[in-house]
């Protein structure tokens, strides 16, 4: 067995797609330019973040990367001073970010950080409801500002009252202003995403440690349920769900929604009516904001939310209706899992030997326990409500520019990084104030065709799931909770055994998600469009879960996805609905076929194709 | 109270833990395991006044009495001389007819209780003080003859020299009676071990099983590697599983008492040899157990192959977990000032997880 990966360095490009450095900044290039740079890039491990990008990057969509690059680093280098950690550094090879937590090396260093990170880190601590319930207004004021912003077409001849009201603003520099608004409200939105997030992880990993050290192996699944909130944002969006739907059934209107294919049919026909008009009113007020909530993780613009396509909230009401009628539990049952947190906390507490330790458990669990409503429910505001907000804005942008002759389709946007948008936006107003014609289309449509061809050829590239130089334990504990990056998955990433065939029975190695063994029938599910296919019973395959899909958990036994740790929300949904999951396989969407027989063990982690389809 | 201190046999059914000086404490156990609802194999117990009564009765009582002060000092060669004499003199003495008598028509009750003529029986030591491993168990004992046969054995491995030296250290005295208990034979598929506590490290939030096919023996003896599971003991969910190899199995003789080892076979060496669901009983069982005395034990378990689940599943014996339980717990944590502290330190020690 080696004990290296191979070097950032050696990685080589995909034939046919050579000049692909120019999709993303220049900086994100592993390089040898600069020799303590390329010495630093070979000294470090580098991962690649499957957690959060399950698929290759669009230039545009590298806005959030970016983002979370410079907001997380600033807050353990700059900020907080987060002793034994700096920033995470990033990288992107053949479209495929990768990154590398930073330490700082030197032990006294690390000690001359301690007090100014007591005082900066404890104030937040004691701080934490109200600094949380300012966070809340913070976000919302960036949420209206963002609703407000509009784009349309450049004005042949401008407004008179740019002239009566002596504005001196022309449209064209307004465009421009706006454009940068909108992409610097993305970037302050992960400000305030970043602000006191890993001050939340430091006090979860604090829990996690601490709890191991008292009950050595108690799984991450267990104590995560030791914290989780009852009354959780990210719930709320299925919760208005049941609702519509136990509504829908009291006013006679549940078959109407199951006959009816489509949500447009649907309400259509619901206005014809005084019940139907009510329950429309009923959907509007859940729509604004529920509805926002991504069918995805938000972090790509092809992630639709609920509002994008009603079809998919339709179905998963029908689900619920369904359920209701079959004398199903729907929702979460909230008192019963209040009942069940305290429990499971007082019967380990009772078996804690000394006062000692119950009150080192008490302290961190207390801790932990604050941090994790803003741990939990961030990820709506930002990655959910803003993302599929702020997607649709540059959709209304990209359309200017498709009138422009820039583009063929609004989707052509996302193959432009953010500042070639501003230029091709500069082309547009300079050409337009002149009356001239612009460089744009001749230069960007023959640009996007060859990128669009890039872009398939990412898609078919598997990264390898580690570059350069292993420690020889991993300890830092961002890489531990957030990706799962522990010593023995580099281990077993060093021997390649992520899939081990033997005998016919093949056996996929991923994460424990949630507790149990079962088996069942498998159904790949690549959109949340495919959800309504699944069958009672069946074990649900996916890259990645969304909280939007929880209507569909009353039906599957157990849930296998490519990507996430314990902590991500597949994980911590299915231990709520109390089905065996097993996260991060790297590759359950590729290997297992719907229809395969596999058994998955959400304690070990294991998933095992007992029966091809 | 009296009227029990008088019996020569007590059933299971009517012990409790308090009965211990009565009939030793394995007996007291199993009677103090029901009343907490505890499956057992049905059986019953001769009283350590049993004991009593066959050396007073057979008039051997003074001779055993007088091996102590013949000793002087307790060279092993000495008690080695005294323990044999003693077994001799318990083997070739014969039992009183009372005795005999109820003995027999407990073990005829048995008989009826299980639907089998000559129903195999256990024949157990129980000290009312704890003499771990000093005394003897014999297994597979069918028929009303031996039983007497090996009750007197029991009573005579009271005088093991094993059991002689060890209560001499101990400062006790040489004569001791003992009870025996006779529970019917468990038609064990498998049975095994398991601690209310991870015993390699003293985690009272753990039960740790051990588990093979045939009689408890084979795992007991450390003859074969038995399955090993670590099962979290609030959630009842494995935590880890090791497949043994499981190279031999104990079984009952067919010709007659006692048992033999035998191979086990290639292909069920290869599985697990409890179901999730056994698994599952036997730890929810175990941790009932562990919560009726409050305490973590040592809990020797059997699957019968001939009852349904859950029935099936048998508490043979347990005791109170001995090594941890004797320890002072120390803690785990360091000592610190507020969850600040521990935060920070955290940060800085980093986290180590498998």
């Amino acid at each position: 067995m080696t004990d290296k990966f191979m070097s950032p360095h050696d990685v080589e490009a995909i034939p046919g797609t050579e000049g692909w450095e120019r999709l993303y900044p220049y900086h994100y290039q592993f390089s040898k330019d600069d020799p303590d740079r390329a010495a630093f890039e070979e000294s470090q491990l580098w991962f690649y973040d499957g957690l959060h990008y399950p698929e290759p990057h669009y230039p545009f969509d590298l806005i959030w990367d970016e983002a979370w690059f410079l907001a997380l680093s600033q807050n353990n280098t700059r900020t907080f001073l987060m002793p034994p950690a700096l920033g995470i550094d990033h990288r992107i090879i053949n479209g495929h970010v990768y990154i590398t937590p930073v330490g700082v090396a030197d032990p006294e260093e690390v000690g001359r950080r301690v007090p100014t990170f007591m005082k900066r880190a404890g104030y937040y601590y004691e701080n934490w409801d109200r600094l949380y319930e300012d966070w809340k207004v913070k976000v919302n004021g960036l949420l209206v500002e963002l609703e407000a912003v509009k784009f349309e077409p450049l004005p042949e001849v401008e407004d008179e009252t740019l002239v009566f009201e002596n504005r001196g603003i022309g449209s064209g520099y307004e465009l421009l202003a706006k454009y940068d608004e909108l992409i610097n409200m993305g970037l302050k939105v992960w400000q305030y995403h970043f602000e006191f997030l890993n001050l939340g992880y430091a006090a979860y990993v604090t829990f996690i440690n601490t709890a191991n050290t008292i009950f050595p192996d108690i799984p991450i699944s267990t104590l995560t349920r030791m914290v989780s909130g009852i009354d959780v944002v990210m719930y709320k969006p299925d919760s208005e769900l049941v609702r519509l739907a136990k509504l829908a059934i009291e006013n006679g209107l549940d078959q109407l929604l199951i006959d009816n294919k489509s949500s447009a049919a649907v309400m259509t026909e619901m206005a014809n009516t005084t019940a139907g008009k009510y329950w429309l009113d009923e959907l509007e007020k859940a729509r604004y904001p529920w509805f926002h909530i991504s069918t995805g993780t938000g972090w790509y613009h092809h992630h639709s939310s609920w509002n994008d396509d009603l079809d998919v909230p339709f179905a998963s009401i029908v689900m619920h209706i369904e359920a209701i009628k079959a004398g199903k539990q729907v929702g979460r049952p909230t008192e019963k899992l209040i009942e069940e947190r305290e429990a499971l906390i007082e019967e380990y507490r009772s078996l804690i030997g000394t006062d000692a330790d119950r009150e080192a458990f008490d302290q961190v669990l207390a801790v932990a326990q604050r941090v994790f409503p803003y741990v939990e429910d961030h990820l709506f505001y930002v990655e959910h409500w803003f993302h599929s907000i702020f997607w649709n804005k540059i959709r209304e942008l990209s359309d200017v520019l498709v009138g422009a002759g820039f583009f063929k389709d609004r989707e052509d946007i996302w193959l432009l990084k953010r500042g070639e948008i501003r230029d091709a936006l500069w082309d547009h107003v300079t050409s337009w104030a002149t009356g001239t014609i612009a460089r744009g289309p001749s230069y960007w449509q023959k640009e996007i065709d060859w990128r669009k061809g890039i872009m398939e050829k990412f898609q078919a590239w598997s990264p390898p799931p580690a570059l350069g130089t292993p420690p020889d334990v991993v300890t830092e504990p961002f890489s531990i909770v957030l990706w799962g990056v522990t010593t023995s998955v580099l281990k077993n990433w060093l021997k390649g055994v992520e899939a081990v065939t033997e005998g016919g029975v093949e056996e996929l190695m991923g994460a424990p998600g949630s507790s149990g063994v079962v088996e069942g029938r498998a159904r790949v599910i690549k959109s949340a469009k495919e959800l309504s296919s699944l069958l009672e019973g069946e074990i649900l395959v996916a890259t990645t879960t969304s909280p939007s899909w929880a209507p569909a958990f009353t039906k599957i036994a157990g849930a296998v996805t490519d990507v996430g740790g314990a902590m991500c929300h597949a994980a911590i949904v299915c231990r709520e609905y109390g089905l065996p999951t097993v996260v991060g396989t790297g590759r359950g969407t590729t290997t297992i076929k719907t229809g395969d027989l596999v058994r998955i063990d959400g304690d070990a982690g294991s998933v095992t194709i007992l029966e091809r389809a | 109270m009296s009227d029990k201190e008088k019996r020569i046999v007590l059933w299971y059914e009517e012990l409790e833990g308090s009965d211990f000086p009565l009939v030793g404490k394995k007996n007291a156990n199993l009677g103090e395991m029901l009343k907490g609802g505890i499956r057992t194999s049905p059986g019953f117990a001769l009283t350590l006044h049993a004991n009593d009564m066959f050396i007073e009765e057979t008039g051997i009582k003074g001779e055993l009495g007088s091996y102590l002060s013949a000793l002087g000092e307790a060279t092993l060669e000495a008690c080695q001389e005294a323990s044999d004499a003693a077994v001799k003199l318990i083997l070739e003495a014969e039992v009183p007819p009372a005795i005999v008598d109820e003995a027999c028509a407990a073990y005829q009750r048995l008989c009826e209780l299980s639907n089998t003529e000559n129903v195999p029986v256990a024949v157990r030591s129980s000290g009312a003080v704890s003499m771990p491993g000093q005394m003897e168990t014999y297994l597979n004992i069918r028929g009303e003859g031996d039983l007497i046969e090996y009750i007197k054995k029991t009573w005579a491995s009271a005088y093991h020299v094993e059991a002689i030296t060890y209560r001499l250290n101990k400062g006790w005295g040489f004569l001791l009676n003992i009870g025996v208990g006779v529970p019917k034979m468990v038609n064990s598929r498998v049975s095994g071990v398991s601690f209310t506590l991870n015993p390699l490290n003293g985690d009272r939030s753990k039960i740790a099983v051990d588990v093979s096919y045939g009689l408890g023996e084979a795992v007991v003896s450390g003859l074969v590697t038995p399955d090993n599971y670590l099962v979290d003991k609030v959630t009842l969910n494995p935590i880890r599983s090791t497949k043994g190899s499981k190279e031999v199995m104990c079984v009952y003789n067919a010709s007659g008492s006692d048992c033999a080892f035998v191979d086990v076979p290639a292909e069920d060496r290869e599985h697990f040899c409890v179901t999730a669901e056994e698994l599952t009983e036997i730890c929810r069982v175990s941790k009932v157990i562990d919560k009726y005395y409050g305490k973590p034990y040592d809990i020797e378990f059997a699957i019968d192959a001939d009852l349904p689940f859950p029935e099936n599943v048998i508490i043979l014996q347990v005791r109170p977990e001995s090594v941890w339980s004797k320890k002072a717990d120390e803690g785990r944590t360091e000592q610190k000032k507020d969850a600040m502290d521990r935060i920070v330190s955290q940060l800085i020690t980093g986290v180590r997880i498998k």
